[in-house]
């Protein structure tokens, strides 16, 4: 069942596992971008994680999850510099609120808010699905991961979904014909490379299905 | 109260930028406008929370508005908006226009005191003005609506004539603004000379769609109560020339420029070449070692060699928009852009300032761009790669960097590209590169005649065909001809390969009888040497009689000193005995305020050409030419040498110089060499037509036809507007050739080693002319020495006469057949 609770502490997991596979995957993100946009994406989100983990370490104890969600999107607006940075930060934004005033959320809540940060996104980009986004990896996620919860099923088995939804929809990038941002200069040559965007939002998804609900010494 | 702007770009350097540059519109007053650009560690980028900052201080309670570049600009603006006060986001208008001529009109209608809304209204339509100029006719941009002309009763009207030179541009438009704004009328422009359609004067954007020139006449038509002060208003500032200082530039109009050069195509190196297009430059510039100093000099440097080479690019893209066309120029534009490319400087000052020296940051951050290109699959924005590595090039070349030319290589197929440097053309590789396509050059100019003595097949001034052959299409040429076939027909490929064989075959036997003699049909017998740059070039002299020039220049280019009489001496010697027994012929220096050495200091010259140049120079530094003659002298009391002096104009210079030799002589002590043979170049007109003269202090005179040709046509050799123009069978350059010849006797010997010698078809001319030894390059000899043993002397005679009495060179070319 999806009743774990999710605190400060395992966001931050979260964030700092984020944090760690951008920094992992930073050549490979600026490649891909290299291909079809200004080949920034990988240094970008690095460079914004990096100060976000900074901004975690600095936290106070008893900072709540919506504090530390809209700490983290505001580092991203502040210190990413292209169009992720808006993006990554509005979907950390707009998580915030639905995450309400507790010390702790539960899976549902978690769901709830993850989606309405992906609304988020879709509403500052303008992207729909298929426009070759990071929302091709983000609206897969969070419909797998409330169609697990809402099955019963715990929230590491629905992150997981999510998760291989997410790279799903990252892969079915590929095909693509780029229709928003930089790529989309490209046309129809976008076609063949895989979005750099979804790429870094299925790590995100893959950072939390790797941190969120996973019992700990179980 | 005025609106705040607020500009918001990726790049700090852009916005400041376009802020100064609509700065200018306000003479002196100064512009509300804030910058949120860029990120706090001088990279790229933009942050929502920096813009909302900005907007905060722009505004003054009038509102605010924003102008954005693009990508996350729009996105950080609007999430800027979201997270401002309700307050102050009411008075905010995230304006879609492009973001210069935007803020230009934004800035002029603020300080006229419209409203946020009519500011971004107005800036909108800044684009109106670009689109109506570069749309023809009926197909202009979209505008708004013109308004019906019973809507405005009782006008008054008044006509002016434009003054300033560049028309109701930028500044006088804004002027016409601000003349007319606040007052209570409905002012109207339109210009009669264009008849276009009337356009209200308050509005900038709209002002610049009259399209307005110097000299055209420009409608007044006012309504309201203040109408007449408006029009009087109008009329004033135009009698004042709008506040513009006339600098008494022409009029930007300007009749059909005259076709001055090859219009086409034309033969560069003779030849057949197929293969597949290669449009990447020939080689790349080595990174030179850095060089001391502050990321401060270092951002001097690269700053000054992006000028020079903007400057350089900016005169290539004249000139061809000027003799071709503007379509063909446009191929320069690329590398212009790249050269002003914002993001880009401001990556590699971003390296400098990081420790980082001007030329390897340079070389960096374009080999980054270059492989952003090279990567994308399509074929347009890959050919986009080599104009990277080409402004990568030109611009290392200005820091200092050298290489590409001693590198070898080249590409593999037939090179296109714009214009070649004689060190690109030095370095490629036959083997590899079967054809070279120029949009440039000459074929006088120094790649030409190094592509000649590479027996690389060209064809120059072929713009057209560079701009559009894409990379790996095939390519035919004929670089006796000119022809240039893209994408042949497989019947015109078989013919081209039939021309190729045949050549091939000729060359067979011309290479086979290599070593025999070049003896007329009649019997005369005529020296055939090489001209050699190097001792690997004498290996390359098979068949040659004689080496006929050797430039000495090469122990003297590229060194911070000058050699040493032992290091020429040794160099002398090397090609002397890589010429097994036969005649060398060693010029002294050669060289003029053209290329100065590092160790011979110049003043500069206005024309190094008439200059300070050859023996001039040697005279003026006589300890280089008494080092030089002393090491030849050696060199000459083991092997047959002919000294020659280049660019003698009197005999007093030739006498002076046999004085510095007579001391050569005695310093080296062995006495006068026996086999030593002095002569002269003849490049200067007067020293042709005085050639008796000097025919009593010299044992030969060798005509040097490429100096002679332009000193006799005042036409630059390097320059490819004349290529057409100088032609050395211009038959008044015949006649100079001629009266040099006249003197030639038993005891006298007069050569031709000029680029006119390789000319097979020529070859007969010559004799006839009474030239008796053609000096080449080492590779074209054996097929000179064929060409003269088909050469008849008495119709070569008859045939020499009838040219120098030819009215122009294109009869001289039809008599040798061509």
């Amino acid at each position: 069942m999806g009743d774990e609770q999710i605190d400060a502490a395992a966001l931050q997991s979260w964030l700092r596992a984020f944090a760690r596979s951008v920094a992992e995957h930073k050549a490979t993100l600026t490649a891909l971008d290299a291909e079809i946009g200004d080949a920034d994406h990988g240094a970008n989100m690095d460079r914004g994680m990096t100060a976000v983990v900074a901004e975690l370490d600095a936290t106070e104890p008893g900072t709540t999850p919506a504090a530390l969600l809209k700490k983290a999107g505001m580092t991203l607006v502040r210190t990413v510099g292209g169009a992720s940075g808006p993006l990554y930060g509005t979907l950390f934004l707009r998580m915030a609120p639905a995450a309400g005033t507790a010390d702790s959320v539960d899976a549902g809540t978690f769901a709830k808010a993850l989606g309405a940060g992906v609304e988020g996104v879709v509403a500052r980009g303008k992207a729909e699905l298929e426009d070759k986004t990071m929302i091709d990896a983000l609206t897969p996620a969070v419909e797998a991961l409330e169609a697990g919860l809402a099955a019963g099923d715990s929230l590491q088995e629905a992150l997981r979904a999510a998760s291989a939804a997410a790279d799903a929809g990252r892969d079915a990038t590929i095909p693509l014909v780029a229709r928003k941002g930089r790529a989309s200069y490209l046309g129809e040559r976008s076609i063949g490379h895989q979005d750099p965007g979804a790429t870094s939002a299925a790590l995100l998804v893959a950072a939390a299905a790797s941190t969120l609900g996973v019992v700990v010494g179980g | 109260m005025t609106v705040g702007i607020v500009v918001v770009s990726h790049s700090r350097a852009l916005a400041e930028a376009a802020v100064a540059l609509a700065a200018e519109m306000l003479n002196g007053r100064e512009a509300a406008i804030e910058v949120a650009a860029g990120l706090d560690d001088g990279g790229f980028g933009t942050d929502a929370v920096a813009i909302g900052d900005a907007v905060a201080r722009a505004d003054h309670g009038a509102g605010v508005v924003v102008l954005m570049d693009l990508g996350s600009a729009v996105l950080s603006a609007e999430l800027a908006l979201d997270l401002m006060d309700d307050d102050l986001r009411e008075r905010v208008v995230l304006c879609p226009a492009p973001l210069v001529e935007g803020l230009i009109t934004a800035t002029v209608a603020a300080d006229s005191g419209a409203t946020a809304a009519e500011v971004a209204a107005e800036a909108t339509a800044a684009l109106a003005a670009k689109q109506s100029h570069l749309s023809t006719g009926d197909t202009a941009a979209p505008q708004p609506p013109e308004p019906a002309a019973e809507a405005v009763p009782a006008e008054i009207t008044a006509t002016f004539t434009v003054t300033p030179p560049h028309g109701l541009h930028a500044r006088p438009a804004a002027s016409v603004v601000r003349a007319v704004r606040g007052l209570d009328a409905e002012v109207r422009l339109r210009n009669l000379t264009l008849d276009t359609r009337a356009v209200p004067a308050g509005s900038l954007s709209q002002v610049a769609t009259l399209g307005a020139l110097r000299g055209h006449v420009i409608e007044i038509r006012a309504a309201g109560r203040q109408a007449d002060l408006a029009v009087q208003a109008l009329l004033d500032l135009a009698r004042d020339g709008f506040g513009e200082v006339d600098t008494g530039t022409a009029p930007s109009r300007r009749a059909a420029p005259p076709r001055a050069g090859p219009a086409g195509p034309v033969a560069g190196s003779p030849g057949i070449g197929i293969g597949p297009a290669r449009r990447r430059a020939a080689e790349a510039v080595g990174v030179p070692a850095p060089q001391p100093g502050d990321p401060a000099s270092h951002r001097d440097r690269l700053d000054r060699a992006v000028a020079q080479v903007h400057a350089a690019l900016r005169a290539v893209r004249e000139r061809t928009a000027r003799e071709i066309g503007d379509a063909e120029a446009g191929i320069f534009d690329a590398q212009l852009l790249l050269l002003d490319d914002p993001e880009l400087l401001d990556a590699v000052r971003h390296r400098i300032d990081g420790g980082t020296d001007a030329a390897r940051a340079w070389a960096d951050g374009l080999d980054e761009v270059e492989q952003r290109f090279t990567g994308i699959a399509d074929e347009y924005l890959r050919a986009r790669a080599a104009d990277v590595r080409d402004v990568r090039d030109q611009v290392l070349r200005r820091l200092g960097g050298s290489g590409g030319a001693a590198a070898g290589g080249g590409v593999d197929g037939v090179l296109v590209a714009a214009d070649l440097t004689a060190a690109q053309a030095g370095a490629l590789d036959p083997e590899r590169t079967v054809g070279v396509v120029l949009a440039h050059g000459s074929p006088t100019a120094h790649s030409s005649i190094l592509l000649r003595a590479k027996q690389i097949p060209a064809v120059i001034g072929a713009a057209q065909i560079v701009g559009s052959a894409a990379e790996g299409t095939t390519i035919a040429l004929d670089g006796t001809t000119g022809e240039v076939v893209v994408d042949p027909a497989d019947a015109v490929l078989a013919e081209f390969r039939s021309r190729a064989d045949d050549l091939a075959r000729r060359r067979t036997v011309a290479l086979a009888h290599a070593g025999e003699a070049a003896v007329t049909l009649d019997g005369t017998t005529v020296l055939v040497g090489a001209n050699l740059g190097s001792a690997a070039d004498a290996r390359d002299a098979v068949g040659a009689d004689l080496a006929g020039l050797v430039r000495t220049e090469f122990c003297f280019l590229g060194r911070s000193e000058p050699p040493t009489v032992d290091e020429q001496e040794a160099a002398y010697r090397a090609i002397a005995e890589a010429m097994t027994g036969r005649r060398v012929t060693l010029r002294t220096l050669d060289v003029g305020g053209d290329k100065p050495l590092a160790y011979v200091p110049m003043a500069p010259e206005a024309n190094p050409f008439l200059g300070v140049r050859g023996i001039r120079l040697a005279l003026d530094r006589r300890d280089l030419l008494t080092e030089q003659l002393e090491a030849i002298v050696r060199v000459a009391h083991d092997h047959p040498v002919d000294l020659m002096f280049p660019m003698i104009t009197t005999v007093d210079e030739l006498l002076a110089a046999r004085e510095v030799l007579d001391e050569a002589v005695r310093t080296v002590g062995a006495g006068r060499p026996g086999g030593l043979r002095v002569g002269i170049m003849v490049e200067v007109p007067a020293t042709a037509l005085k050639a008796a003269a000097f025919a009593p202090h010299v044992d030969f005179l060798s005509i040097g036809t490429n100096d002679l040709t332009q000193y006799a046509l005042a036409a630059e050799r390097g320059n490819d507007a004349l290529a057409a123009l100088a032609d050395p069978l211009d038959p008044g350059v015949l006649a100079l050739v001629a009266a040099a010849a006249g003197v030639a006797g038993d005891d006298l010997l007069v050569a031709v080693c000029g680029e006119l010698a390789a000319d097979e078809l020529a070859v007969p001319l010559l004799v006839g002319l009474g030239v008796r030894e053609l000096s080449v390059a080492p590779v074209a000899a054996a097929g000179i020495k064929e060409a003269v043993r088909r050469v008849d002397v008495p119709a070569a005679r008859r045939l020499a006469a009838q040219a120098l009495a030819a009215p122009d060179a294109a009869t001289v070319h039809r008599l040798l057949g061509r």
